[in-house]
């Protein structure tokens, strides 16, 4: 291998030779399904925008943004950093900066083209869909080489990376989209697009060319001035009461302000939206859900930091020695861990409680809600709308701390193997649900079978989680992880957990159609239990190794 | 700056101090006297026995056996990937025992880690302190951690080292790193001090005076210390024990007089470097200190 250009290519193929096999294997179903099952008797009737989008869109997104990711190398990189997420060893290397930032693009423009070719031609699309062949290629080139320019340019300020990413990118998918509203022909498509690939790859260069030389902004000089005014205020220098304080303090500083900050950044643009939707009383309602899925969306991206055991060593997923020697048990390890999610969760929350009737109020659509809430009461009156309403924002908070913690399980393992199977597995699962959610709802059959064996499956489930918890809890004890009153307290607590959600249940479903065992066994199933427990044995298996 | 030789000590094959399983080419085991006291020993602080450590095909430690006793200054030395850190890594739970046992106090480190780590100061060769931090902030931190942190001392020992309390950790160089790390191994005034690799990151200044002289009067108070490091000058200006540790097998474990005396030629005491060549050849012997 005696070119730099065959040793990137390598070098991309070796490390993500498993999610490159798996993208090929997904080609290999497309064309399997669309070569097995002939044209008459393929009835996905995708009638609407929402079913297309759940069999076709979903997964093409997936595995795109999968291709996005491994190119730009931001599986690799702090994405909210200062520093170029290119990787700094490759500077040192004996090549051009020319080089360094063509291959990279080069390639990964290759893979968007391919991949995008294969859907195109292997997928099985709705009938009397005109799909273009080549202008679409040429947005996923275009949209990576942005993304490749954006994420190897060296910042002034941390997260900056993020909001100038998502600013660009929107605007350069609603250029695409507004083309597209005014059905511009394929040349003019062409016209918008292929411009974008060059001016794309300069700036690409000049990113490069800039982390290569060690030129990285600081524009925090001026909050620096800030310093003496920081002083004034109230600062905590008393002693911390214990050490499980100080580790949560640590959790906090490391990981807690992430959640709050990305919701604190993405509500404002949210819920500016309402300004435009004063005649569109329906328009509002979409807006106020989109707010109140932004915090367990957004904990789904910041659980992969939390859960990443040394998140100041890139590429390592070992427990970085200063924390493996706190003389702490990888219990109280995690418990800072989950009180952390906590705190995040919350301070995440009360942002959107406050942002939210503000933006209302200063809107003028608050008296939509008002009305709809009026409506609301007279039909299932004060308590029972005020349960209701309470009921589902605290769903809501309880989903946003479990999206936090519940892969803890799996990054503090330490594993590579398990971290990246697992992703995989997520992917995997990600572009299958659609279809096969789809393929249940065309099929009467098979719903009836679904509804029929519904209670068995539910209890298979059950069982399978129980057995898992068992075998988590003998784990602990027997490695000593948690004691036996911990355990027993833990229990107790998911016991009432439990109790409590199957209550809200049997209250919120009160109809002969369900039967309370049915309940019961979906209470079971919400609460979290198996993932939660398996954090400490996790931590400890990749702290003592 | 050696310190003067001490009368030769007797050795003897039937030593507690430690075992060398026969790879040793050398005439003796351990002795069962303190180097430079004569005292007899204590309590084992460290007790390693029969540890073998494997990662994919490559051996780190074999049938390691080992023993420190309370109240002296051991210098592990060995070349680079010798085993130095991995056996480290077992003394502070960091790496499970696949064989053998490793007892610190008395203690299974994997499975009491509180017990163990509350009582050990340890800087880390990977200097791996959280950059976010403040200076200040991380003496904060830490403290919370150890019943028995010594302010005054925490912040004579900042002060020596010339560390800004507002510097972020970040912001410092590798030796002010280290000098950080070096403060939070000693500011709770630990049993055991263990120290992997401190040449890596402190600068001969701090190296020789202060880590020598902070060692020395740890040792007079009657607590252990443990470093290793591939620079034998090093070693020889303060412990009072080596083990020299070559292939992930112990090939030397004895006081420090002992090996000199043991080694003597005439007139003539051999450097350490010069009897870590003898015993396991040129090509692997650790670097000698520029």
């Amino acid at each position: 291998m005696r070119s730099p250009a065959l040793a990137i290519a390598w070098e991309f193929r070796q490390r993500h030779r498993w999610g490159l096999i798996a993208l090929a294997g997904y080609l290999v179903v497309l064309a399997a399904v669309k070569l097995l099952i002939p044209g008459p008797s393929l009835t996905f009737s995708m009638d609407s925008a929402e079913r297309f989008g759940v069999v076709v869109m979903g997964p093409l997104a997936t595995t795109f943004l999968y291709v996005l990711t491994v190119f730009s190398f931001g599986l690799s990189g702090d994405v909210a950093g200062r520093s170029s997420m290119y990787p700094a060893r490759m500077f040192t290397l004996p090549v051009s900066t020319t080089g360094l930032t063509l291959w990279p693009m080069l390639y990964g423009s290759a893979a968007m083209a391919i991949l995008w070719l294969a859907t195109r031609f292997l997928a099985v699309w709705p009938p009397g869909f005109d799909i273009p062949v080549i202008w679409p290629a040429l947005a996923a080139v275009s949209l990576l080489a942005w993304t490749q320019a954006l994420t190897w340019m060296p910042y002034g300020l941390p997260g900056l990376r993020v909001i100038v990413a998502v600013l660009w990118l929107g605007v350069m998918d609603s250029i695409v989209l507004v083309a597209l509203q005014y059905k511009a022909p394929e040349p003019v498509m062409l016209a918008i697009l292929a411009p974008q690939i060059p001016v794309a790859y300069v700036a690409a260069r000049f990113a490069v060319a800039r982390a290569r030389r060690g030129d990285v902004p600081d524009w925090r000089r001026p909050l620096a001035r800030l310093g003496p005014v920081a002083e004034v205020l109230p600062r905590r220098r008393d002693h911390f009461p214990s050490p499980e304080r100080a580790q949560a303090w640590f959790e906090w500083r490391r990981h807690g302000r992430s959640l709050p900050a990305l919701v604190g950044i993405l509500l404002p643009f949210e819920l500016a939206l309402l300004w435009l939707a004063r005649d569109a009383p329906a328009f509002v309602f979409e807006i106020l859900f989109l707010a109140l899925i932004t915090p367990p969306l957004m904990a789904a991206f910041t659980a992969w930091t939390v859960s990443r055991p040394n998140p100041q060593v890139r590429d390592s997923y070992g427990v970085s020695p200063f924390i493996a020697t706190r003389p702490l048990t990888s219990a109280d390890l995690i418990a800072a861990k989950l009180k952390m999610a906590m705190w995040s969760t919350l301070a995440a929350w009360l942002l959107v409680l406050v942002a939210m009737p503000l933006a209302l109020e200063w809107s003028g659509t608050w008296s939509v809600v008002t009305e709809r809430a009026r409506r609301m009461n007279d039909a299932i009156g004060t308590p029972r709308a005020a349960t209701v309403v309470l009921l589902i924002l605290a769903g809501f908070i309880v989903a946003t701390w479990k999206q936090l913690v519940q892969s803890l399980h799996i990054g503090l393992t330490g594993r590579e193997w398990i971290v990246k199977g697992s992703a995989l597995l997520t992917l995997t699962l990600l572009i299958l649900v659609g279809p096969i959610v789809e393929w249940i709802i065309d099929s009467p059959g098979v719903q009836r079978a679904v509804w029929n064996e519904l209670p068995l499956i539910l209890a298979g489930l059950v069982g399978l989680k129980m057995s898992a918890a068992a075998w988590i809890a003998t784990r602990l004890d027997r490695n000593r992880l948690l004691g036996d009153r911990a355990l027993v307290a833990g229990a107790a607590c998911w016991c009432v957990a439990v109790l409590a959600l199957y209550g809200v249940l049997v209250w919120f479903f009160s109809t002969p159609f369900v039967a309370r065992y049915l309940l019961a066994l979906i209470a079971i199933l919400a609460a979290p239990l198996a993932r939660l427990s398996a954090a400490p044995l996790a931590l400890a298996w990749n702290r003592h190794r | 700056m050696g310190r003067p030789p001490a009368p030769r000590p007797q050795l003897r094959r039937d030593s507690i101090d430690g075992e060398n399983h026969g790879e040793c080419p050398c005439d003796y085991n351990q002795a069962a006297v303190r180097a430079g006291g004569g005292s007899k020993v204590s309590e084992s602080v460290i007790s390693v026995s029969e540890l073998t450590r494997r990662f994919g095909a490559t051996t780190a430690l074999a049938s390691v056996t080992l023993s420190m006793p309370r109240g002296a200054v051991y210098g592990l030395v060995g070349a680079n990937g010798a085993g130095k850190t991995t056996l480290i890594k077992h003394l502070l739970g960091l790496l499970r025992a696949e064989s053998g046992s490793v007892r610190v106090f008395g203690l299974d480190p994997v499975t009491d880690p509180v017990g163990v780590l509350s009582r050990i100061g340890y800087l880390s060769e990977e200097n791996d302190l959280p950059g976010w931090m403040r200076v200040d902030e991380l003496i904060r931190y830490s403290r919370a951690f150890y019943p028995a942190w010594d302010d005054g001392y925490a912040d004579e020992l900042r002060q020596t080292f010339a560390l800004d309390p507002t510097a972020r950790i970040t912001n410092l160089s590798k030796g002010q790193k280290a000098r950080a790390g070096l403060l939070l191994a000693l500011a709770h005034r630990p049993e055991l001090l263990v120290l992997d690799e401190p040449s890596s990151g402190l600068d001969p200044i701090v190296r020789r005076d202060i880590l020598a002289a902070v060692i020395r009067t740890i040792a007079d108070e009657g607590r252990t210390v443990l470093f290793s490091s591939h620079l034998l000058e090093e070693v020889e200006q303060v412990a009072d024990h080596v083990t020299m540790i070559h292939n992930g097998k112990i090939v030397l474990s004895a006081p420090l007089d002992a090996i000199r005396e043991s080694h003597r030629a005439g007139q003539r005491v051999p450097s350490l470097a010069e009897i870590f060549i003898a015993l396991v050849g040129m090509a692997a012997a650790p670097a000698r200190e520029a």
